[in-house]
């Protein structure tokens, strides 16, 4: 038990980094559920995209793995321009796969998204190939602030950016969704979709929006992570995409303070799991909760359940 | 009347070449085969023909988006690694562990099912996509400590087929066993389809809640669903570790299950011919487009996307391919065009084959409300209520929009529990009871807002209300038992009994349209024509002159006069066009934000003065 305490800090840590990238996932699925009622499968693997386009900058602006640039604005590059194909990439994806069938029965909504996911990550394999990419980031961060020790707790730079960038990134969203005249047009949307266009919202325009918002934020997370984790291959889209979704859940799916929320707690549920159990089953875990809430409480931890209208 | 020209389908002859053709082909086809590698596909294809009807009858006939179906695949294909090799030294013949797996599958779709239930299609995909995860995780981990599944390397050096101690190594004879089972499962899909389990399930895929209050089990039923997937990719994957001789977590992975379900989708959701014909396109096809391997898994994905947005019926939909010579929808059998509205004369027709009235008015209270109440978050829709019905009554609920009067329709038929009070129905308190229950004690309904199952002939409509009748079970269908046999021929008669109550409307050729194509005022005679199909007699109907003209309505409520004078049915009907309430109802009760505001003779309740001001507002004094 001692041994366990001893790691706790570490582990919270760990969870809230972990927990910062779930969330800006969950952003893009809650955003598009809310509007859509549906669940965009095809997320997982924009996010994965983002880790190629990140792995690209970095890889483009390098010489024998050593930047030529600033490293400041290398990193800035890679979110920036992650986010921006990424969001290009969900914009495309709403126009081609999902708006054709916005009255078409759910479950081919569904299989349209399901065959998504399954295009692009193929597309990757094929152009990118299945060996993982390394992210050369050694030589980004000067060696004296590659890593800070607290106490037992190991905290290294680019954990703290992952954070900071994640909470930044929320922070404007949630600015941009309480205070913007967008922000208040998609909250409309989000209600009834129907009410909002007699009131002269342009409902395509909202969800064209949501698409490009949410995908990019699933971009930067995916070069976050690729920064953290220094790799990125094209599978990892999958589960890090039904973990993001798990969150979102979690937090009450159509819910944006919700999916951060439960991205952060899913993250540190995740990091505490490791603890006790072998790190190859922590991926088991997250499942596991993602079944029990989606069976037990699927208005999720917090909403309140609504009867279904018949 | 109508027997000869609505039949469709292959005649006796038709059936006999068929059959004689698909056993030439498939005795000499394995013979044809260029090389070895070329059998192996054609074997796999027997495989995936298999394993694609099994999905359909999960996704493609109950609707239910399984993901988790690779998973029951790998199960069966384990089972039999464990059972039938080296690994743990058990050797057990493949014809104890074929059976065995498919039960075992069968029990992990159950479970399954089971935990997942409650949910409805985006979340069941996720769900059961979490549990492939968990399976497909397990696998690769449970190598270690003890060496279960042999992780990533899996498990090989199976057993091959042995009969009796007759070892199965020939390819050719490969080919014959698994093509022997994938007929089997193709002949039991056409009969299941065909079957009250068939219809049963389409109706859950056109509208769950519609199918329960028709008497469908839906829990059951999702379950079943589920457990005979479940079964078949059980004994599929089987068939598989024993064809391959070993077994690895990829085979069993996410990639195998888009496949599959590309070929359902293709040959569209529900369509047996077409499913197999998706499944041997898509497991030869790709063989042909090798040098472009690489692009296989991507183009998997861009067919989906395509048939979603362009065809999502799959490449047959609704070309009649399979059908043979339907007559011309404006003629009936006799050949003579008829007009629609010739039921007054069917009707006088009818009425000399029934004899006389039997209605009289009795004292004995049918169904009898105490007390119900039902809040939705703060609204109470209905408040206090209690109200008796007599036998073959016509009780009409009138009031405002709002009043409450489709909510105590759902409180009686059992779609929503009352928060309290009481219903009892021939004494017994049916508050609490599920819809299906409900049907089968004998209260039946309709909706206002028109639930029929759009995409099912009008005959099925009919046909799928009589399921709390029936009770044939899988073995019963699948094997053609005289009880099953009985029993569709029975639920034929009534279907069509039911049907003819409307004249020449819903019969003839309409007995095979699609309830889609109906007109307005006649997806209001199915409803009404599906829920009598139920042994209920007790009608709730609700609205049920909603959008007809004069002409109609004047139709529809001698219609329900007819039914209570002729047939002796109680019914509850809600109503707005007054001169309806006027004429049919024996009492009136309205209601107002819930609770009951008058009660008694049409003339009484019109003249009440709180009715008025509930319809109107009050006067300013």
């Amino acid at each position: 038990m001692e041994i366990y305490l001893q790691q706790l800090p570490q582990q919270l840590v760990n969870g809230l980094t972990l927990g910062g990238v779930y969330a800006l996932i969950a952003i893009g699925y809650t955003m598009v559920y809310g509007i859509l009622s549906m669940l965009n499968f095809a997320h997982g693997e924009v996010y994965m995209i983002g880790g190629f386009a990140g792995w690209w900058v970095l890889y483009l602006l390098s010489r024998g793995n050593v930047p030529i640039v600033n490293a400041s604005l290398v990193i800035s590059l890679m979110l920036i321009i992650a986010m921006a194909i990424t969001g290009l990439l969900g914009m495309t994806i709403e126009r081609f796969a999902y708006r054709p069938l916005r009255k078409a029965p759910r479950m081919n909504l569904l299989l349209s998204a399901l065959g998504v996911s399954i295009f692009l990550q193929n597309m990757v394999l094929t152009y990118q190939g299945a060996k993982a990419r390394f992210f050369h980031v050694s030589s980004l961060i000067p060696e004296s602030i590659r890593v800070f020790h607290i106490g037992s707790v190991v905290l290294s730079f680019m954990r703290i950016l992952v954070i900071v960038v994640a909470f930044l990134l929320m922070a404007l969203l949630t600015i941009m969704i309480k205070k913007t005249k967008v922000g208040k047009a998609m909250r409309a949307t989000a209600q009834d979709t129907e009410a909002a266009t007699f009131m002269g919202i342009d409902v395509d325009r909202i969800i064209v929006l949501v698409f490009l918002i949410g995908s990019a934020l699933g971009g930067a997370a995916g070069a976050l992570v690729g920064l953290l984790f220094t790799q990125v291959d094209y599978y990892v889209g999958f589960q890090v995409g039904l973990k993001g979704f798990t969150a979102a859940v979690l937090g009450g799916i159509g819910n944006i303070f919700g999916a951060m929320i439960g991205g952060i707690l899913l993250g540190l549920v995740e990091s505490l799991a490791t603890t006790f159990f072998p790190a190859t089953y922590k991926d088991v875990v997250a499942f596991v909760i993602l079944i029990i809430v989606l069976i037990f409480r699927p208005w999720g931890l917090m909403g309140e359940k609504i009867p279904e209208k018949v | 009347m109508d027997q000869d020209f609505t039949k469709k389908g292959w005649n006796k002859r038709d059936k006999v070449i068929l059959v004689a053709a698909i056993g030439v082909s498939l005795a000499i086809l394995p013979h044809l085969m260029p090389n070895n590698y070329w059998l192996r596909i054609y074997t796999m294809t027997g495989l995936f023909v298999m394993l694609a009807l099994g999905l359909n009858v999960v996704a493609g006939f109950a609707g239910l988006l399984d993901l988790a179906y690779v998973a029951f695949f790998g199960i069966g294909g384990y089972s039999y690694a464990f059972l039938s090799s080296n690994h743990f030294n058990i050797h057990l013949p493949f014809l104890l562990v074929l059976p065995l797996s498919a039960f075992l599958t069968m029990g992990f779709g159950f479970a399954l099912g089971a935990t997942s239930l409650r949910l409805k299609g985006d979340y069941l995909a996720i769900v059961t996509l979490a549990f492939a995860q968990i399976f497909k995780l397990l696998l690769l981990n449970l190598d270690r400590p003890v060496n279960i599944t042999g992780g990533v390397n899996g498990i090989y050096n199976l057993d091959s087929i042995n009969f009796f101690g007759l070892r199965v190594e020939s390819p050719v004879a490969y080919s014959y066993i698994i093509w022997f089972f994938a007929i089997v499962v193709i002949l039991g899909s056409f009969r299941i389809k065909k079957s009250r389990l068939g219809r049963g399930w389409e109706a859950i895929r056109e509208d769950e809640l519609a199918a329960e209050t028709m008497g469908v089990n839906t829990t059951w039923m999702k379950l079943l669903a589920f457990a005979a997937g479940a079964f078949i990719a059980g004994a599929s994957g089987t068939l598989f570790a024993s064809f391959q001789e070993s077994v690895f977590p990829n085979n069993f992975d996410f990639p195998q299950l888009v496949i599959i379900y590309c070929m359902v989708i293709l040959g569209g959701l529900g369509n047996i011919v077409g499913v197999v014909l998706g499944a041997i396109l898509l497991s030869i096809l790709p063989e042909f487009l090798r040098e472009y391997g690489a692009y296989r898994m991507m183009s998997y994905g861009l067919i989906l996307i395509v048939l979603m947005a362009l065809r999502p019926q799959g490449i047959l939909g609704e070309i009649g391919l399979f059908t043979k010579g339907k007559t011309r929808p404006d003629k009936d059998g006799t050949g003579v065009l008829r007009a629609s509205t010739d039921l007054y004369y069917s009707e006088r027709e009818q009425i000399g084959q029934l004899g006389t009235p039997q209605y009289s008015m009795t004292d004995r209270p049918i169904l009898e409300l105490e007390n119900v109440t039902m809040n939705f978050g703060g609204l109470t829709a209905v408040n206090d209520l209690s109200f008796t019905l007599h036998e073959k009554e016509i009780l009409s609920i009138i009031g405002p929009n709002g009043a409450g009067k489709t909510t105590l329709f759902n409180l009686i038929s059992g779609i929503y529990p009352p928060n309290s009070g009481k219903v009892f129905f021939k004494g017994a308190d049916i508050a609490g009871l599920k819809p299906h229950q409900v049907v089968e004690a004998g209260i039946a309904r309709t909706f206002q807002n028109l639930r029929l199952f759009n995409n099912m002939s009008v005959l099925d409509n009919a046909k799928v209300s009589q399921f709390p009748r029936t009770k044939s079970g899988p073995i019963s269908i699948l094997f053609h038992f005289p009880r099953h046999k009985k029993e569709e021929m029975e639920t034929e008669k009534i279907a069509k009994d039911m049907l003819s109550l409307f004249g020449t409307r819903l019969t003839g050729y309409r007995f095979d349209q699609k309830a889609l194509f109906l007109s307005y005022a006649n997806r209001r005679r199915l409803e009404i024509a599906r829920a009598l199909s139920t042994s209920a007699k007790l009608l709730m109907l609700d609205e049920p002159s909603a959008g007809m003209n004069p002409q109609e309505t004047i139709e529809i409520t001698n219609f329900i006069k007819k039914l209570r004078d002729l047939y002796g049915y109680t019914i509850i009907v809600i109503e707005h066009k007054l001169n309806v309430v006027k004429t049919i109802s024996d009492r009136v009760i309205v209601l107002d934000y819930g609770s009951k505001i008058a009660e008694g003779g049409y003339e009484e309740v019109a003249n009440n003065k709180q009715v008025i001001e509930a319809y109107l507002g009050r006067k300013r004094n």
